[in-house]
């Protein structure tokens, strides 16, 4: 049974409902490692987001010819080429970035999103459904490791994209650059978002009832 | 008129003398004499420090409970404790916002996120000293000169540091100067003799159970009596029993931060692996590592490994008997 | 030089008013009979016995008429002479119905005939057992295990004969006060289950605080030096089997085993009376002695006849005190709370207790894993984690942490902080992995 989606309600999901970072808890290596700083941040979800939609695109062209027995080597090549486009392109044109994300560029190639959204989506669906779904996706990724990044950078470094944002007095909280500041800026983000959006359902459900009364 | 009688499941007899509260409060009782060396000692600062850390410990799980819609349990004053013992944890010259940041961290994020009290993992006050210490490790380490007797105002930040009794190359500490308190350290850890006797009186109150202190203290002196020989003697310096057994979070580790009801086992045989296991991480971490100090990070170890210790140390019950094989067929 | 050995944990709960040390100086007083009694039928461990009267039958005392029904069974005689009003369900303590035999009392007390044995000092074990169950003999410890099962035949070699006389329960004296008066037949009674069964030594446990009990006993035992008194620490759960097994004899019985098993045999000084006068006199267990304290009017330790509602013995006691909030049927540690007062006294019930409102418990709050409940257990458990277990319905981990073990005595949710209902924890465990096991026996039963 092949239920009707719209492209409005693909692209949202991936912003909200099923959020990678905040809600499918996916992509949980580069999120952690890389949000040291804004800056990296973004390159990072940016250039994720750009694998994310060129390899469903493609999937979704091939995914009536690839066998299913071969899907996964057929998906990571495809997703590997996409990986090495973005490698070069970013080595050429913000080194600086190139440089600060080091190793997490190459293992975007493993990042579960895309492996995922692939084999859950992009070989199901149509390609237009498919480009939305990696837009939405991705671009959920990089509002969830933003959002991590400005928190760590502003209390680890009280600066914000580079630029001193909390006053001279400040003292930076050395932990939040560290691994274990990151889990636990990400746990304090889960819960203030998994709460927010309990108190939200919950708000939309008491307004439907009192609408039907 | 005779009231309805009550009907409830034995049995119906109660320990009163006991309660959550009581024991904070002895706690709390036990702690004075510390409070009091260490507003001696270094005067407004350890004031303003305790209570701020104490005010923010109770705020915090004040605001937590409510926000969450819990019951509110604040009254049974083991935020109180937790503050406290934070504030002991802290050097005489820390800004007021670091403790209040402290038992934010203590009370929130290592005992309410875990469940509130009998649930959390780690020792609270120990945890977030950690976390205070790898985070702003320059305002842990400042440490000052005690002014024994002079009250002395809220120190700045940035007032000269000097080597404490652990650091490497420290002299000149005399063995009354370390038992006394009249020592470089954080506010609630230089007065072994004030903690000393906090400590008899929770053993005492049979607050504590007496193998943690004893099998901690014990396994470091045994440590340091085979690596220097000497048990006290003023040339060899830091290096004999003593003098290691009078520094550093030692004495407050053993008697008040070890020895936690929920991170500590639960059976007797378990304590005493506790204890042992912290006195040969300390004197690991003390004579092998960078670190000039380790207690808390041993205590914190223990913590996390209380309930294996706990699995594997629980007893079998009276009158257990392994079934032989015989037993077995004759059963079945 | 100790005779005994102290038992792993046990506490020492204080008592309010009217405890033990008022009770224990009171003498035992005979009540009048009641004017009805309700006898129950299931007043033992094992299978009610089968009634034997019906309504309009005139009854004497000392008449059977209950008949054992099964193995594990008792018989159940009349305490007063009268006429049976009716045969009916009546609530009992636990709240559970039984059938009761109601008689009305027409106060001549007429006794059938009685048969004491010509030749007590013959008896065989086998005979005994017979005795113990056409005579209704249950143990009066609180356990009320039919006697014609303890006394048969042993199948291994008992050598030791322990008389319990700790009375480790708070603000009971009935043992106190029977040990005071009847000493002499309590040790005769003894000696006629030593004979009959082949036991070398017997010890008769008595708690500290009971030193003219301790003199008396010692006094009557002096010639004979099979008999020894042991004056035992008074700590509670001191009365329970296991525990003074292992005080006198230092064997640990097994775990879900008996006494038996050890070649030890255990036995209540009420009981052995009531074996006395059901040889030397003829008669059946028909009365007890009851302590009732607390917050009455006018505590007394009573010669009570089985059947006699609750509510003769408060007003025996002048009433209940103003403050009075719980009353127990029992001893305040292993009681049941009741709330009516037409509740009978049963061959188990050793005293009615009457707390106040401040010796009653607080609200739970959560557990601090201080481990004092570990520290006070006499089975070595951990009801901490049992208590987890439970609320979590995790009753194969409950299984595995020993909650059948439990004896139920109440110490760690005397000494608990919290004020955790743990002993409830532990009796919810075991009532569901008991029926589990049931189940699973039938099963492989039905299997075969």
């Amino acid at each position: 049974m092949k239920q009707k989606k719209s492209i409005g309600t693909v692209f949202k999901n991936g912003i909200f409902a099923e959020n990678p970072t905040f809600r499918l808890v996916l992509g949980m290596c580069p999120t952690l490692a890389v949000s040291t700083a804004v800056f990296q941040g973004l390159g990072m979800g940016l250039a994720t987001t750009f694998v994310l939609v060129f390899s469903n695109f493609v999937i979704a062209l091939l995914r009536n010819i690839i066998p299913d027995k071969v899907r996964i080597p057929a998906f990571i090549v495809v997703i590997a080429t996409f990986v090495t486009i973005v490698d070069l392109m970013l080595k050429a044109f913000i080194p600086s970035l190139s440089e600060s994300l080091g190793i997490f560029i190459p293992l975007i190639v493993v990042n579960c999103i895309i492996f995922a959204r692939a084999e859950s989506f992009a070989s199901k669906n149509s390609v237009l459904l498919s480009i939305t779904d990696g837009l939405g996706m991705g671009l959920g990724f990089t509002l969830g490791i933003s959002l991590l990044s400005a928190c760590r950078e502003l209390l680890g470094n009280g600066t914000l994209l580079g630029i001193q944002v909390m006053p001279e007095s400040f003292q930076p909280m050395a932990i939040a650059l560290r691994p274990p500041g990151g889990f636990i800026m990400l746990g304090i983000l889960l819960i203030i978002i998994n709460a927010a959006g309990k108190a939200i359902a919950k708000r939309k459900v008491m307004k439907a009832k009192e609408a039907e009364l | 008129m005779q009231k309805k009688l009550i009907v409830s499941p034995g049995p119906h007899l109660h320990n009163h003398a006991v309660s959550t509260q009581r024991i904070m409060l002895d706690v709390v009782i036990a702690l004075l004499p510390t409070a009091a060396a260490a507003v001696w000692f270094f005067g407004g600062s350890a004031l303003m420090l305790m209570i701020v850390a104490v005010i923010s410990a109770i705020a915090a799980e004040y605001v937590y409970q409510k926000l969450t819609h819990q019951p509110v349990t604040v009254s049974d004053m083991s935020s109180v404790v937790t503050g406290l013992l934070l504030a002991f944890n802290l050097p005489a010259n820390a800004p007021w916002w670091l403790a209040a940041v402290g038992s934010f961290l203590a009370i929130i994020l290592i005992k309410q996120l875990f469940g509130g009290i009998g649930q959390n993992f780690m020792n609270p006050a120990l945890a977030a000293r950690a976390i205070l210490m790898l985070s702003w490790t320059g305002l842990m380490a400042a440490n000052v000169l005690p002014h024994a007797g002079q009250w002395v105002a809220p120190l700045a930040a940035d007032a000269v540091s000097v080597a404490t009794p652990l650091t490497h190359g420290a002299e000149g500490f005399t063995l009354w100067q370390l038992f006394s308190g009249d020592v470089p350290g954080m506010i609630g850890e230089t007065s072994k003799l004030a903690l000393l006797l906090g400590g008899v009186y929770l053993l005492i109150r049979k607050v504590i159970d007496w193998r943690i202190p004893v099998s901690f203290l014990g396994t470091v002196a045994i440590a340091y009596f085979i690596q220097t020989g000497t048990l006290y003697s003023v040339e060899s310096g830091a290096h004999n029993v003593l003098y290691q057994l009078l520094s550093g979070g030692l004495i407050i580790g053993a008697f008040f931060m070890a020895t936690d009801y929920v991170t500590s086992p639960i059976t007797g045989i378990g304590k005493l692996i506790m204890g042992v296991g912290c006195g040969l991480f300390l004197f690991v971490i003390r004579e092998f590592s960078s670190y000039p100090e380790g207690c808390s990070f041993a205590i914190l170890f223990l913590n996390v490994l209380t309930p294996l210790i706990d699995r594997f140390t629980t007893k079998k019950p009276f009158g257990f008997e392994k079934p032989t094989a015989p037993a077995k067929e004759a059963k079945a | 030089m100790s005779l005994y050995t102290r038992f792993p944990g046990g506490i020492h709960p204080h008592e309010g008013v009217n405890g033990k040390s008022a009770t224990s100086v009171l003498p035992i007083t005979e009540t009048l009979p009641p004017s009805r009694v309700s006898i129950p039928m299931q007043q033992h461990i094992g299978a009610p016995a089968k009634p034997l009267v019906q309504k309009g039958d005139h009854v004497k005392m000392g008449m059977k008429i209950g008949e054992p029904a099964g193995f594990v069974s008792s018989a159940i005689h009349s305490s007063v002479s009268g006429t049976v009003v009716d045969v009916a369900p009546c609530v009992l303590a636990s709240g559970l119905q039984a059938d009761c035999v109601i008689i009305d009392n027409d106060f001549k007390d007429e006794w059938v005939e009685l048969h004491p044995f010509e030749n007590p000092e013959a008896l065989d074990a086998a005979a005994l057992s017979a005795l113990a169950r056409d005579m209704g003999l249950v143990g009066l410890g609180g356990a009320t295990f039919p006697y014609s099962v303890k006394l048969m035949p042993p199948k291994v070699k008992i050598d030791t004969l322990i008389v319990n006389g700790a009375e480790c329960e708070p603000y009971l004296s009935a043992d106190h006060q029977l040990m005071l008066i009847k000493a002499k037949e309590i040790i005769e009674g003894t000696r006629r289950m030593q004979k009959a069964m082949g036991i070398e030594k017997v010890f008769i446990g008595i708690e500290k605080n009971k030193p003219d009990a301790i003199a008396l006993m010692t006094k009557l035992c002096e010639d004979d030096p099979t008999f020894t008194v042991v004056a035992l620490p008074v700590v509670y759960p001191q009365g329970g089997e296991k525990q003074l097994v292992y005080a006198i004899t230092k064997r640990r019985v097994r775990t879900g085993g008996l006494p038996l098993e050890k070649g030890v045999l255990v036995v209540n000084v009420g009981s052995c009376y009531a074996l006395y006068r059901a040889i030397y006199e003829g008669m059946p267990l028909i009365d007890r002695v009851v302590t009732v304290g607390g917050s009455v009017t006018k505590p007394a330790n009573y010669l009570v006849r089985i059947g006699t509602p609750v509510q003769f013995l408060l007003d025996a006691s002048q009433g209940l005190l103003p403050q009075a909030r719980m009353m127990i049927y029992g001893g305040p540690m292993m009681g049941m709370a009741i709330n009516r007062t037409d509740i009978p006294v049963t061959k188990g019930c050793s005293g009615i207790t009457v707390l106040e409102k401040a010796l009653m418990n607080s609200p739970e709050t959560a557990c601090i894993r201080c481990g004092r409940c570990v520290d006070v257990c006499p089975m070595y458990l951990c009801p901490s984690d049992i208590d987890k277990a439970m609320r979590k319905g995790w009753y194969d981990e409950a299984e595995k942490l020993g909650a059948m073990n439990c004896l139920e005595c109440g110490a760690c949710s005397w000494s608990c902080p919290a004020k955790r209902a743990l002993t409830q924890s532990c009796r919810t465990c075991k009532k569901v992995i008991g029926d589990k096991q049931r189940a699973q026996r039938q099963q492989k039963a039905e299997a075969k």
